[in-house]
């Protein structure tokens, strides 16, 4: 195993076991790696160097979600690199199938049925979702992903930092599709 | 936003709390649905006669032990797609050895069969029961197993669903094998194979879907 296997292994290990600066170490270390990987395998369709790192943030918002997927003892990077193939990939066709406008509020296209018709429909639907996730969390998805506000906005409104703000746009969206996908489950079924 | 703000935040969130390994949830999702597969096949098929007695040979308990050992092997594949950057490893190798074995299993009964009869045994009496059966009996054990697996993240979400479909199906017909009366190679390994075939390529569109992440 190479020494930043083991390096990696080691602080991502405490990091399971609740030690934060540990966490933040291992997270540090790996973003220039993983920019690395998305701007050679993004290239020019990465857009522009903030798109660029967004997808970096994509990547390490799926390391965070997913770090119970790595075993203790296994080499770090093989999974480290798989994740970020895996969500730059992920990235790339996305960007390719909304052309080239990474504005936010694409993101809600991806939630909401495709066959709604239009845009009263979809803002309906849209509002019809946001009632039912917390007050807070679908106030930061109006603001972020519908009034297209920048996350330091929201969060010197909210008394938020940037990040914190972020992450509940990440988790608040995640749990819209979840939402949209149950209801298009529901729907088949009658 | 930076980068650094946002690893601060997510390095100030607690740690996940101990859940269970997704191994062991896979194998109670494999168990949830082998319930509803069994009381399924109890509704509709039901053991042949004189199970036991037919079970005594071994080319026809080949044809329930074959699906089985591919259950296994497919279900140790379909946790290593869902771990990000896991090798196949070993058993991505023996998981050969079955189709090979049905191979084999064919070729002998072919070359022990009389000519005339080759063609009754192949066709046998019973494909418009056995393709559907094993499809539809794989279903509940690919959906439980699919659920399960959606903990995991794999960077091939069809590749994933395609082995959990083969670990579903390779069950299914090795409890519809104790409704078959067909005892053959010529036909078992040659229908039983395309009902497992068939069950994986649905799994492996399901899961196309539902273990994006």
């Amino acid at each position: 195993m190479s020494e930043r296997d083991r390096r990696w292994g080691d602080l991502l290990r405490r990091a399971m076991r609740g030690d934060g600066p540990a966490y933040a170490a291992f997270l540090t270390e790996c973003a220039p790696v993983i920019r690395r990987i998305v701007l050679a395998r993004l290239g020019d369709a990465a857009g522009d160097a903030a798109g660029a790192e967004d997808v970096v943030q994509e990547v390490l918002l799926a390391i965070h979600a997913k770090r119970h997927t790595w075993r203790q003892g296994d080499p770090v990077t093989p999974w480290l690199y798989a994740i970020a193939r895996y969500k730059t990939a992920d990235a790339g066709r996305a960007r390719r199938r909304r052309g080239e406008a990474p504005v936010p509020v694409d993101d809600l296209a991806e939630v909401l049925p495709e066959e709604a018709p239009r845009d009263a429909m979809a803002a309906r639907d849209l509002g019809r979702l946001l009632d039912r996730i917390d007050d807070r969390a679908a106030g930061i998805v109006r603001a972020v992903g519908v009034e297209g506000r920048s996350a330091g906005e929201v969060g010197a409104r909210l008394g938020m930092s940037e990040g914190a703000v972020r992450v509940a746009y990440h988790r608040a969206m995640a749990r819209l599709k979840e939402l949209a996908e149950a209801d298009v489950t529901e729907e088949t079924k009658r | 936003m930076k980068t650094e703000d946002l690893i601060a935040s997510l390095a100030s969130e607690p740690a996940p709390p101990p859940a269970a390994p997704l191994g062991r949830r896979a194998l109670a999702g494999l168990g949830a649905g082998l319930a509803v597969t069994l009381a399924l096949f109890a509704l509709l098929l039901g053991p042949r006669e004189a199970l036991g007695t037919a079970l005594a040979q071994p080319l026809t308990l080949a044809k329930t032990l074959l699906p089985l050992a591919l259950a296994a092997l497919a279900t140790a594949l379909a946790l290593r797609a869902v771990r990000p950057g896991a090798r196949m490893g070993a058993a991505g190798r023996i998981v050969w050895l079955v189709p090979g074995a049905a191979l084999a299993l064919f070729v002998l009964a072919f070359t022990t069969t009389a000519p005339g009869a080759r063609l009754a045994l192949f066709l046998g009496h019973s494909i418009p029961i056995c393709l559907p059966a094993i499809v539809i009996l794989s279903l509940p054990i690919t959906a439980a197993l699919i659920a399960a697996l959606r903990r995991g993240a794999p960077e091939h979400p069809a590749r994933a669903g395609a082995l959990a479909g083969l670990a579903a199906a390779g069950l299914a017909a090795s409890v519809y094998s104790t409704f078959c009366t067909e005892d053959s190679p010529l036909f078992y390994s040659t229908w039983y194979s395309t009902g497992i075939l068939l069950a994986a390529g649905l799994a492996a569109l399901i899961g196309a879907r539902a273990l994006r992440w």
